[in-house]
């Protein structure tokens, strides 16, 4: 799928994206505060799986989402306001090609940043806690991918990068505060009527519910739900690894799709 | 590659028509310039060559056989966009080897490329600290990295300083000696006129004339500027001879020189005049109209009712 121009691409994105200064500084302040939660957590004594753990899950569901949208809010749009889009298109590559090759370069990107981040508070943390921070690795992962690929569909959409930048701004209150918020007021609204298995099937469609909630599994077991009165299964592994990818799938082939349609005109 | 022809393109935004069925073809071994004001729709033709835009009806031929723009294509050709702003992270050495790795080039062709435009010395520096000229040469050097048999420039002199030009105009011929294809789009005719080997214009997406230098002159039939050197000393008015000359043109007198502008089927006359001032004139030089004035002069033709 990817070709010459492609793995060209990849390797470019990811050094040109950790170049970036804002990507940079919001790496660095993730990293930093990881470090202190992680700190916080050991000088307390508490164990990691109910004190760091579940602050660091809060934590990189807040920071995750924004590093991942700076990352990517301008792949496409960005190139098209530079003029270097018609550039890149009048290479020997496909469109789709462009856009998974701007989704994994500046996924590589991501994945430094986090792994930075987690492992500075995994490091911190050390010994048999550093096991159980260790378990926010691969879902952290996922979270920043599934949003670098809203970020990127984001870019393919919109025909300037102040636009996109706002955009994904809305798209990041949207998901990380304002869609629990709204499950709540729905769950007033109904007076409790609508099912818990709807209430639990709407939190997993939020990307960041979704992590919430691997992370609940992860790090107190499947049946933690119950143990706060909730009647709900958390997701198989299965189930959350499909919804995981399916967001990425869909947002990368809708930008291709975008990419496809576009008249480049400028 | 030995021709392309882009036939009858037609495409429309909207309700907009950017190109009426505009037919343009390329050479190997020319330089076709393609001229006209904002929104005449030469970029707009670019990028339906570069496959960028979709045309709405319209064919491409290339050796005489229908052709699609697709990879193979692709890799036959060189592109200059318009104002291209590289990434301010990277060097320039870096842009370029992007540009080498995407085409399977290696780092000596880069250092030829850097070398070729005089940015060697800047190849380390971040593109950030590069001024408008030195990005421009940057995109040049991305052009002609592959030494691709089609060069496309839009707006190539943007930016450019007086030695950039002349590199430019150099890089141009070099392409033309080669035996490989320019297309470039300008607003600048004066500063390539040398180069051009075939004009396109265009207004409001529409070609209103295409042909040589040398046809487009003929066309619009513009004065010729015939400037004859006088010597001093000779006892013949200069005055009798301005007159003499008036009957051709408007003339513009100067201390050791006069200048008279002939329409072209009346060169010859001119000179017949001067047996009846005879050791007056020393030396002349013909200027023919600049290809500026051409393109103002077929704009004005089209505007006119």
């Amino acid at each position: 799928m990817i070709g010459p121009v492609g793995r060209a691409l990849v390797w470019y994105e990811f050094i040109e994206r950790v170049r970036d200064r804002w990507v940079i500084v919001i790496s660095v302040l993730f990293a930093g505060l990881a470090s202190a939660v992680s700190l916080y957590g050991k000088s307390a004594g508490g164990n990691a799986a109910t004190l760091a753990g579940p602050s660091l899950v809060t934590l990189a569901s807040l920071f995750i989402p924004l590093v991942a949208l700076v990352l990517s809010h301008d792949a496409i749009v960005g190139e098209r306001e530079r003029n270097t889009l018609g550039l890149l298109l009048s290479l020997p590559v496909g469109r789709f090609e462009v856009v998974a090759a701007k989704f994994l370069g500046r996924g590589l990107a991501l994945v430094l940043s986090i792994a930075l981040g987690l492992g500075a508070a995994i490091a911190v943390a050390g010994g048999e806690q550093a096991g159980v921070l260790a378990k926010l690795l691969v879902p952290t992962l996922l979270l920043g991918l599934v949003f670098l690929s809203l970020g990127v569909l984001v870019s393919s959409l919109t025909s300037r990068t102040v636009v996109a930048a706002s955009t994904v701004i809305v798209l990041w209150f949207g998901l990380v505060f304002f869609y629990d918020l709204l499950l709540l007021a729905l769950l007033v609204i109904t007076d409790g009527d609508i099912g818990v298995d709807t209430i639990a099937h709407l939190v997993e469609g939020n990307p960041t519910g979704l992590y919430r909630l691997e992370m609940m599994e992860r790090l107190a077991g499947g049946k933690s739900l119950e143990t706060l009165g909730g009647q709900a299964e958390l997701p198989t592994p299965l189930r959350t690894g499909i919804t995981w990818l399916t967001w990425i799938v869909v947002s990368l082939l809708l930008s291709g799709w975008a990419l496809a349609r576009r008249q480049v005109a400028r | 590659m030995n021709s392309i022809v882009l036939r009858d393109i037609s495409v429309r935004f909207g309700n907009v028509d950017a190109l009426r069925g505009v037919t343009v073809e390329l050479r190997r071994g020319e330089v076709v310039m393609m001229v006209g004001p904002n929104g005449a729709g030469k970029s707009t033709l670019t990028r339906v060559l570069l496959g960028l835009i979709q045309p709405t009806a319209g064919s491409l031929v290339v050796d005489g056989r229908a052709a699609t723009v697709d990879n193979t294509f692709k890799r036959e050709l060189g592109y200059l966009p318009e104002a291209v702003a590289f990434s301010d992270n990277l060097s320039g050495r870096q842009v370029l080897r992007f540009f080498a790795r995407a085409r399977g080039i290696g780092r000596r062709e880069v250092d030829a490329a850097l070398a070729r435009v005089s940015l060697s010395a800047a190849a380390q520096r971040a593109v950030r600290g590069y001024s408008k000229g030195m990005r421009q040469r940057l995109g040049l050097a991305v052009a002609i990295l592959a030494q691709p048999p089609l060069l496309i420039l839009d707006e190539p002199t943007g930016g450019l300083d007086g030695e950039g030009v002349a590199l430019l105009a150099s890089l141009i011929e070099e392409w033309r000696t080669a035996g490989r294809m320019v297309l470039l789009s300008s607003h600048h005719l004066d500063v390539l006129e040398q180069q051009v080997d075939r004009m396109v214009v265009l207004r409001q997406g529409k070609l209103i004339a295409a042909g040589t230098p040398r046809q487009l002159r003929e066309r619009v039939a513009l004065r010729h500027q015939v400037t004859f050197a006088l010597t001093s000393s000779h006892g013949a008015s200069h005055d009798d001879y301005a007159a003499a000359l008036g009957q051709f043109g408007p003339v513009t007198t100067q201390t050791d020189q006069m200048t008279v502008e002939v329409l072209p089927e009346r060169m010859l006359e001119v000179t017949s005049i001067h047996p009846r001032f005879p050791g007056l004139v020393t030396g002349l030089a013909v200027e023919p109209p600049s290809l500026e004035m051409v393109y103002r002069r077929l704009l004005a033709e089209e505007t006119q009712p």
